[in-house]
């Protein structure tokens, strides 16, 4: 069943990649501008929620199954880490695009600090997903984790 | 140059050699490969719900599709380079892996899928731009695009849980007897194209 799980978890990635990847391109203006910010947002934002749920869904299962081999591991709470400062500004961004389309088309979108912003969170899914991955390789460098100095 | 010898000679170029010495390399290409295939699989189902009527159904269907598929090839070819690097690690038991060659050919039907699709749907597509679906032929090929990747990324997934730690077998050289096979005098060098073969993994 693990290899079944996963690749749901890795079929929830893409989905959830490919959603932020076009808020991201909207937002920059490099795709998807003949569509408002707040249009965009609408049609992809639940379907980033959406994966999400299914990479909590499946992610729960696959610890689940080996608890040992996820929760002991450096790179799964780091990866935790990343996952929590994404939706955190996902929530923050989706919440203030419903409210202020307007002010984010004219104003917000169009400000470097918002721009670098979209784009580290954007880098924040690669960092998501190499530390996924180095979950099954924690031998390697999961001793420069602070816990294993105590 | 026979098939196993080519895959053999993949297995000893430098790149192979390169990646399988270094600890941090392999789990560096797997990252990769699953970042570009998260970008491809996202921007396929992208056009695919498009073409469906499922989503974006406002949104010009040339216009989309114009727009991400740039995206989704750039995404391919990464994970077409970084597959190969992996490939190359162990060459002669992932050609021999049932899962590698079910995605093989799994990607080989996609490729075939959306060529079916560009040869109907698509050349009509300035017909039905703005219309909320495809005509029934770029439907079928947009739904049966997504059921293959979603195929694809199964397949690939489990090549990892069935290739890992293997190694090649090498058929003994035709000139060993069975007897001595098994009573261990083969365990000197036998004569054979392989028999100055450095170990693996």
């Amino acid at each position: 069943m693990i290899p079944v799980i996963q690749s749901a978890h890795i079929t929830g990635i893409g989905l959830a990649v490919g959603s932020a990847l076009m808020m991201t391109l909207r937002l920059l203006g490099w795709a998807g501008t003949d569509q408002s910010l707040l249009a965009n947002q609408r049609r992809f934002g639940p379907w980033l929620t959406g994966a999400l749920y299914l990479l909590l869904g499946s992610g729960a299962l696959l610890i689940v199954a080996e608890p040992v081999r996820e929760l002991v591991t450096f790179s799964f709470w780091l990866k935790m880490a990343c996952v929590a400062t994404m939706v955190v500004v996902f929530a923050a961004f989706q919440r203030s695009v419903r409210a202020h389309g307007e002010r984010w088309e004219q104003v917000l979108a169009r400000r470097p600090s918002v721009r670098l912003a979209a784009v580290l969170t954007f880098v924040l899914w690669g960092c998501i997903i190499i530390l996924g991955r180095l979950i099954a390789y924690d031998h390697i460098w999961g001793h420069l984790s602070p816990a294993t100095k105590a | 140059m026979d098939f196993t010898a080519f895959l053999k000679s993949l297995e000893d170029s430098g790149a192979a050699h390169a990646v399988r010495a270094s600890l941090y390399y392999f789990p560096f290409l797997e990252s990769i490969h699953v970042m570009a295939l998260a970008v491809v699989f996202g921007t396929i189902v992208v056009v695919d719900l498009r073409a469906l009527g499922l989503a974006s159904r406002e949104r010009p269907f040339t216009r989309l599709s114009h727009e991400l598929l740039r995206l989704t090839w750039a995404a391919f070819a990464v994970s077409a380079a970084t597959g190969a690097l992996m490939f190359i690690t162990n060459a002669r038991v992932y050609a021999h892996n049932t899962s590698f060659r079910v995605k093989m050919v799994l990607l080989a039907l996609a490729g075939l899928n959306m060529a079916a699709f560009h040869l109907t749907a698509g050349r009509s597509a300035p017909s039905w731009d703005r219309a909320p679906c495809a005509p029934r032929s770029g439907r079928i090929t947009a739904a049966t695009s997504i059921c293959l990747w979603i195929a694809i990324i199964v397949a690939g997934r489990v090549i990892g849980f069935t290739t890992t730690g293997a190694e090649a077998k090498e058929a003994p050289p035709p000139t060993m007897n069975f007897d001595d096979f098994l009573s261990g005098a083969a365990s000197a060098p036998a004569p054979g194209p392989h028999s100055t073969a450095p170990a693996t993994k």
